[in-house]
């Protein structure tokens, strides 16, 4: 470097050169910093995976301005929260767009945080001497989390409402201190006004204030050590381990090289960090525009109809609690996050082999596939248990995979004459508690041909094939059979079935040769 | 580490520099454009109260049928007039007496008395609008002051008939002083 001890640059800014850069320059050293913000050199031939990081922080900037305009329309009361988001959305400029942006680059944040942390892990960079970063990239991910937690709370609309009642539910079920954190996180031992304005708080002071002073020391951290080389670069004649003795002379030197052939970080790094960037932004105003973010009904906390549902990102965790019955969801709650958040913190303590490509790291490739996996496949699960647009209702958890499918074929041919659980048409009776009257033989049967029973008069439809096939027709029984009223009552069914006169329908068990009562009719099979 | 992080440009080497310049202006252009398809929404939210449509005085509509009201006599009509402050509507229970002699023509009064705001009444037999707090008393017919404290005659709000209803423009006055005022 070629900055003189105390840091001036007497040399290079002549004192004649009375331009107000040469008179700030003479004070603060405006070269030298540019020296070593800018005109670093940085490893060669990094990729555009390692644009995620600015991506991230670009996309933060976009929520902390598009936050304060929210912010400016916003009334954290539950009195008044609801119409200001409204309020926004209608009459402000730009401001449905503005909230979709926000909302939008909330799951931005936690994808592109999530894929820097992916790439990182890849490439094996969490290593000597970065592991300080990785902790406190752990930190951010965790406030990253904390953002969405806190923000979806805000609308107070039915889904903020009833996602942060089993949010807070969920820190309710860890043992001992359950009670303790959950009237923490609520204020109270109640979701209302003192919630509201908590999370607001936190939202709005505590985790940006946190954030950008972690983001601070992040940044700092990159500054001082240099963007990590590729691993390629990294391995030959490594020693076996980062923790010999060897091993930071070496990796000094190696770095050093990788740094002379490659680039520098202003312009070349950077203009390819806002390519990303405008890509990312681009985007985000795209999905907002188009898409916005939804504001559901005002916050109803007597509804006990409402399905919730947290952010996605947060599903694989609310499908893994289903998994841990009564008392041992407090295990899952604490023990699975803990869990991870443990492996991640001892990963660059534990794996101290140097070798960085994931080719070389047989375990680490086996773990990130098994938890990149299964976070896919329990959000799968959580996207398949309540497909959009079904009729919400609280009985659906604990429902087979027959039950759930004729759910679905009732909500397609059925919901628009029938109400369950406060949803539906109402051409026909209510079903919520149909279970509780029929058993599934009758109902197979009636759905069949209703005019059978009821005569020709009665205005529901015959659904036997080919509206419906058989197996539909029996999926939607069972699915019925399951209605009754509201959940938990535990009411016991008290079936009243009576079947039409067979000789009036022309048939005969003798004639047909098969039986004609479907209450003996075998079951369909249970499928998948 | 900072022994060699500044790299110096080979000054021969024309092509690196002309990327370098190019890289430097594409940046320039990028950042530009983030920082417009961002500020151009914000600023537009931000600026929005001043920008948007004033709204005047809505008309609120207080009697559906013009044929039902009285000829000749004042009817009181009571109806909700909503005001919005943002987000925040309030809904108030308002009274205007309404006065026609043709059944075609109307004048509206404001429900309050002008002296300290109290709400009065119409007396048949001697025609007069009484308010019973200090009894200020007005004219029937005009709304001027006949007896009593009230400073002012009773204070009319604009009205209008389409088709076949009955339209107010509601305003809140000042009481207790000589000049109708609006609140």
């Amino acid at each position: 470097m070629t900055i003189a001890p105390d840091g001036m640059h007497p040399d290079d800014t002549p004192v004649t050169d009375e331009s107000p850069r040469g008179w700030l320059d003479r004070r603060i050293d405006l070269r030298g910093m540019k020296q070593t913000l800018l005109d670093r050199g940085v490893p060669g031939r990094l990729t555009w995976w390692h644009t995620l990081g600015s991506a991230t922080l670009t996309v933060l900037m976009v929520q902390i301005v598009t936050g304060a305009v929210l912010a400016t329309y916003y009334s954290p009361s539950p009195d008044h929260a609801y119409e200001s988001v409204q309020f926004l959305q209608r009459f402000v400029l730009s401001g449905a767009l503005l909230r979709g942006i926000h909302a939008w680059g909330a799951s931005a944040m936690v994808v592109l945080t999530l894929a820097h942390m992916v790439r990182v892990f890849m490439t094996g960079a969490y290593k000597f001497p970065r592991e300080p970063n990785w902790l406190i990239g752990i930190a951010l991910l965790i406030l990253v989390l904390a953002f969405g937690f806190t923000g979806y709370l805000l609308p107070w609309d039915q889904r903020a409402y009833w996602a942060t009642q089993v949010g807070t539910s969920m820190a309710g079920a860890v043992p001992v201190v359950g009670s303790f954190l959950g009237k923490l996180l609520r204020g109270g031992s109640q979701i209302g006004a003192a919630t509201l304005t908590r999370f607001y708080a936190i939202h709005v002071f505590w985790l940006p204030f946190s954030i950008l002073a972690l983001i601070g020391v992040h940044l700092l951290f990159v500054v001082r050590q240099g963007i990590a080389a590729r691993s390629a670069d990294m391995q030959p004649q490594a020693p076996a381990h980062t923790t010999d003795a060897t091993y930071p002379t070496f990796y000094h030197r190696a770095y050093a090289a990788s740094k002379r052939a490659g680039d520098r970080f202003w312009p070349d790094i950077i203009a390819k960090d806002i390519v990303a960037a405008v890509v990312v932004v681009a985007v985000l105003v795209f999905l907002g525009s188009r898409y916005g973010a939804s504001l559901e009904a005002p916050a109803n906390p007597t509804d006990t109809t409402y399905v919730p549902r947290p952010e996605w990102y947060f599903l694989p965790l609310y499908q893994l609690l289903k998994f841990f019955p009564g008392r041992f969801e407090g295990v899952a709650v604490v023990g699975v996050p803990a869990l991870v958040l443990l492996v991640f913190i001892a990963l660059p303590f534990f794996d101290r082999r140097s070798a960085r490509t994931l080719l070389h790291r047989p375990i680490g490739l086996a773990a990130m596939v098994i938890l990149i996996g299964g976070s896919a496949v329990l959000m799968g699960a959580a996207l398949r248990d309540v497909p959009p647009g079904s009729a919400p209702d609280l009985a659906s958890s604990g429902l087979s995979a027959v039950e759930r499918s004729g759910r679905a074929t009732f909500v397609r041919q059925c919901a628009s004459c029938h109400v369950v659980h406060g949803s539906g048409g109402d051409q026909g009776p209510e079903l919520t508690e149909i279970g509780l009257r029929h058993s599934s033989a009758w109902l197979h049967s009636f759905m069949e041909n209703p005019k059978s029973f009821r005569g020709s008069d009665s205005k529901m439809l015959s659904f036997g094939p080919p509206a419906l096939t058989h197996q539909g027709i029996e999926e939607v029984a069972r699915y019925l059979t399951t209605l009754r009223g509201v959940p938990g009552q535990n009411r016991v069914p008290d079936i009243r079935d009576t079947f039409p006169d067979l000789a009036k329908l022309g048939l005969s068990v003798a004639s047909t040769g098969a039986p004609a009562l479907p209450a003996l009719r075998k079951p369909a099979p249970v499928t998948k | 580490m900072d022994d060699d992080s500044t790299h110096e440009l080979p000054p021969s080497d024309a092509t690196r520099a002309s990327r370098r310049r190019f890289l430097a202006r594409a940046s320039a252009i990028g950042s530009a454009a983030i920082v417009g398809m961002v500020g151009v929404p914000v600023l537009r939210a931000f600026i929005s109260p001043g920008v948007a449509a004033a709204q005047g005085t809505p008309w609120i509509k207080v009697a559906d049928d013009i044929g039902t009201l009285d000829i000749g006599t004042p009817i009181k009509l009571d109806f909700i007039e909503e005001r919005s402050d943002a987000w925040i509507a309030t809904r108030t229970l308002r009274t205007v007496w309404i006065r026609t002699e043709d059944g075609a023509t109307f004048t509206a009064f404001s429900g309050v008395c002008t002296h300290l705001g109290c709400s009065y009444f119409f007396e048949a037999e001697k025609k007069i609008f009484h308010c019973p707090c200090h009894h200020g008393l007005f004219d029937g017919t005009s709304g001027k002051v006949v007896g009593g404290p009230p400073p002012r005659g009773l204070d009319t709000v604009p009205v209008k008939v389409e088709e076949g209803a009955l339209f107010v423009q509601y305003q809140s006055f000042l009481s207790g002083v000589p000049d109708k005022t609006v609140v």
